[in-house]
């Protein structure tokens, strides 16, 4: 956004405000419909829940046109309507309404998302199937509101007791939206009327009333209406609405001789600074009705502050402060409130307490704290030096004392730069629960569509992990549900026959486990037949006759694995391009994870995926190579120590070593690391001692011991990706950089242990066919 | 990598930055060089192809080092004092490719530039024609395409 005017500047920005308020409230959309669903289907009620959405509809009303995203505007307009119907119980939450409204919201996200990128490329591609799916919901959604009047949206400003909107004629209904529009005041009175003189008295308070306003309409007053004293039988209170442009004192006087029970009907809106009376000077006022701002026209947006617009489109205050959008000062009118309160003021901050940020900038901190991070070693090494000296400059008194002081120094810098870096890991970790709500609209719509009857259970939503993790989650984590109600659970007669509960149960479980975070998806399905597997594998070829004698039931599972694999012949539309589980474990594994099944047959499955918490920052034991510096996670380490030859063994024709009475197959980096470089590069100093650490890892409970040369040290390091074309490299998972420009690769322990594990199966097949 | 390059404007001067390869003139156009620098430390990538000497840090990101000589089919040579990397930055990946020595600057007319059959029957798409700025040929080549596609992707 650089060389654009301010103007154009604070366009974008507009925009994107407009995009992620948007997204929170589709989220928040979403995350309310299930609660719904889930009452629901309890056989509760939530009508709290009801006015919530619609609530969210309204404001998303407001900004859609606000920001002049037509499609989403007329689609939210037509949405509000019927959960005003919902709300106000003229029309009932069916499931076949709850469905409407779960596919509204669905194309909401499409919609913002083709919106966003319309705006971005200028491009139209999905707009167009994007308008055919609106229109669609249109007509659905004008087909079951025919079937009911509705008062007019404006009146849902007003806290109007909803049984007396609702038995409105359509005369008064005109009234009093009349009134509203033309900026009248509305008023309750309570009258008591003797039963017998029911019409003198009201042709009295008509009289009262007539210079000064309108009565709109009126109704016996329900017994709840606030400290009345007990109603003589003869007698009946009535409620009436009146409009007027009067002050509520001056109407206090008009109607004191027959009632003293008279106070102003809230509205939910207040410009600063205007009071909604004054109806006849039609000064610039907010409209009810929405001002259709566009993209075009420049002066309204890039002028208004996104809390101008908010308030311009009329949302309540405490809407605007759940959307963190507090406008500057309101004032309420006098008398606003029951009671004729003085005015109050609503402070400059705001309520929310949480800032979104643009996940670049948390990368740029990231970056800028792991550079900062080997600052600090160089601190570290200078203090060395000054304390030890170095070849060829012994230590003076002098230095020695500086290097002391540094080093003091340096420990206080190092704990201080830990907390920093821990803060900025911290910001980037999000709840898995936004990827969690997404899974469980998704399996909501699929048992319905395939008619099983699913419960789905969530535990650990509250999980953290890496922002960035998390975006690459939903895509796996989909596919897997996708299988699991597609091929696991089984459908409901089977289950029957085989004396489970028809329901099926689908369960998303998440913790943290030290560095870790494991995620399962389980479901009490029917289970993976390892048989069917190897006999799928070895029919395409993947197996050999005598593997598959020789393949254990868990072997066996980690086929589906395998690129090209699928149990099943149709390619179900569930799973799409047939994508399988080849893909999600390439997927897991870009964002450092591995994932492995479980299952039983007619138990169920369990697919269970391990992810690193973060993926920036990790800590490593820095070691040498052959001059060369490699760095070995330390999540995945179990110890290091010297390597003692006599306890070196030779099984298979691989190397293990004895320790505490176990075998570890072993590995000696400086055999396996082998490249072309020395022929064009200057090899660096070689140590003087060879082979002489091993470093002991564990994936799982299998364990591998690397043999090193030199043992440096643990430290944190910022993780840099290798570029594309070391993608096919195997055995690392990236590179940093060390102090003084010098790179260090990153190992991939859990490739390195396939690689192990997966020679060692072929080399003792090898030798049996012997 | 790997893929079609881009047509040679048909008029205009181009400019290119010259180089040796066992004392043969090479070029690549200037315009796709975001710097010129001797070697930084290299870490080697073991098991990666042979094109590809190793990794290095250029301003906090991380570059692939790719021997030219390597890519054209040329054995291997020592680094020396005259040794230098042409750094290109490409969309997903920063390359730094390593040549023997850097000749400099200059600029041909494209009416100038020889299609590549002057050059034999055997080239690659790397190679887009040759030109003779001082009366020695030098090969015209195009960085996109010459590191050759990943192994496993044929």
């Amino acid at each position: 956004m650089e060389g654009g005017s301010y103007r154009e500047g604070a366009q974008e920005r507009a925009r994107d405000e407009f995009f992620s308020e948007a997204q929170e409230l589709v989220d928040a959309l979403t995350r309310d419909l299930l609660a719904l669903d889930e009452a629901k289907r309890r056989g509760a009620l939530r009508p709290e829940l009801l006015n919530d959405v619609f609530r969210a509809v309204h404001t998303l009303k407001g900004l859609s046109s606000l920001f002049g995203a037509v499609v989403l505007s007329a689609l939210s307009h037509e949405l509000e309507n019927l959960l005003d119907d919902l709300r106000m119980g003229r029309t009932e939450l069916d499931d076949g309404v709850l469905d409407l409204l779960f596919k509204a919201v669905e194309a909401y996200g499409r919609i913002l998302a083709s919106e966003k990128q319309r705006g971005e490329s200028g491009g139209d591609a999905s707009a167009e199937h994007a308008h055919d799916e609106v229109n669609e919901l249109l007509a659905e959604l004008a087909a079951l509101a025919t079937q009911k009047g509705r008062p007019a949206e404006v009146l849902a400003q007003y806290a109007i007791d909803p049984a007396m909107l609702g038995v409105l004629t359509e005369y008064e209904e005109h009234r009093l939206r009349s009134a509203v529009e033309s900026g009248l005041r509305l008023v309750r009175l309570f009258v008591r009327f003797p039963l017998s003189s029911i019409d003198a008295s009201f042709d009295t308070l008509k009289d009262s009333l007539r210079a000064h306003g309108e009565i709109i309409t009126y109704l016996p007053a329900g017994d709840d209406d606030g400290g009345a004293e007990e109603r003589p039988v003869d007698a009946i209170d009535l409620e009436v609405i009146v409009a007027s442009s009067r002050s509520v004192d001056e109407l206090r006087v008009a109607v004191a001789a027959q009632t003293s029970r008279l106070d102003e009907i809230p509205r939910r809106v207040g410009r600063a600074g205007q009071k909604p009376s004054v109806p006849v000077e039609a000064e610039s006022r907010p409209q009810v009705g929405l001002p259709d701002l566009s993209y075009a026209q420049e002066p309204s947006i890039s002028d208004l502050s996104i809390e101008d617009m908010a308030s311009v489109v009329g949302l309540p205050p405490e809407m605007q402060q759940a959307l963190g959008l507090l406008p500057a000062q309101v004032e309420l009118p006098a008398g606003a409130s029951p009671g004729g309160a003085s005015t109050r003021q609503i402070s400059l901050r705001s309520v929310s307490q949480t800032v979104r940020v643009d996940i670049r900038k948390l990368d740029r901190l990231m970056n800028a704290v792991g550079e900062l991070a080997i600052v600090r070693g160089s601190v570290q090494r200078l203090a060395d030096t000054l304390r030890l000296g170095h070849d060829g400059a012994p230590a003076t008194a002098s230095s020695r004392r500086l290097g002391a002081e540094l080093l003091r120094v340096h420990r206080m810098f190092e704990r201080r730069l830990a907390e920093l870096q821990q803060g900025v890991l911290d910001v980037r970790m999000v709840p898995l629960a936004q990827v969690f709500d997404k899974v469980a609209r998704i399996v909501r719509q699929l048992s319905r569509e395939h008619g099983k009857p699913t419960n789905f259970v969530v535990t650990g939503a509250d999980t953290e992990i890496d922002k960035l993790i998390v975006e690459e989650l939903s895509d796996p984590l989909l596919h897997m549900v996708r299988n699991a109600i597609d091929h696991g659970i089984e459908a409901q007669a089977e289950r029957e026959r085989e004396g489970k509960p028809a329901t099926g149960t689908l369960a998303l479980n998440a913790f943290q486990k030290g560095n870790h975070v494991v995620i399962e998806v389980e479901d009490d399905g029917a289970g993976i037949d390892p048989q069917a597997l190897i006999r799928r594998a070895k029919a395409r070829g993947l197996l050999t006759e005598l593997e598959a004698q020789e393949m254990s039931a868990k072997e066996a599972l980690a086929l589906v694995f395998l690129p090209g694999f699928s149990t099943k012949d149709r390619v179900t539309d569930l799973s799409g391009r047939g994508v399988g589980m080849d893909v999600v474990k390439t997927n897991i594994a870009k964002i450092g994870g591995t994932v492995e099944v479980q299952s039983g047959l007619r138990i169920g499955t369990k697919v269970v995926v391990t992810l690193p918490v973060t993926l920036a920052i990790i800590s490593v034991l820095a070691m040498g190579v052959a001059g060369y510096t490699y760095c070995m996670p330390l999540a995945s380490m179990e110890e290091a120590l010297a390597l003692d030859p006599s306890q070196v063994r030779s099984m298979l024709g691989r190397e293990v070593l004895s320790q505490r009475g176990a075998s570890i197959p072993l590995v000696r980096l400086s055999e396996l690391f082998v490249s072309h470089a020395h022929e064009v590069l200057d090899a660096p100093a070689a140590p003087r001692t060879l082979d002489k650490y091993v470093v002991i890892t564990s994936i799982g409970n299998r364990r591998v011991g690397f043999v090193v040369d030199q043992i440096f040290g643990q430290q944190d390091i910022v993780l840099k990706a290798l570029g594309p074309s070391l993608a096919g490299v195997p055995g690392f998972s990236g590179a940093t950089e060390l102090g003084d420009q010098r790179v260090a690769l990153v190992l991939d322990v859990a490739a390195l242990h396939e690689e192990v594990y997966g020679q060692s199966a072929e080399r003792a097949k090898q030798l049996e066919a012997v | 990598m790997g893929h079609e390059p881009a047509p040679l404007p048909l008029d205009g001067v181009l400019e290119y930055l010259g180089f040796l390869l066992d004392g043969e003139g090479y070029a690549i156009p200037i315009e796709g060089i975001a710097e010129i620098m001797k070697p930084l430390p290299i870490a080697p990538v073991p098991r990666a192809r042979r094109e590809i000497l190793g990794v290095m840090s250029v301003r906090g990101r991380l570059a692939t080092v790719v021997s030219l000589r390597a890519c054209l089919g040329l054995g291997p040579r020592r680094v020396d004092a005259r040794t230098r990397i042409l750094l290109v930055e490409a969309a997903q990946e920063d390359l730094g490719f390593l040549v023997d020595e850097v000749t400099g600057v200059f600029h041909v007319d494209a009416s100038e530039v020889e299609p590549p059959a002057v050059l034999g029957a055997d080239f690659g798409a790397h190679v887009r024609g040759a030109a003779r700025p001082d009366g020695e040929l030098v090969v015209l080549l195009d960085v996109t395409s010459l590191l050759p596609a990943r192994a496993g992707e044929h």
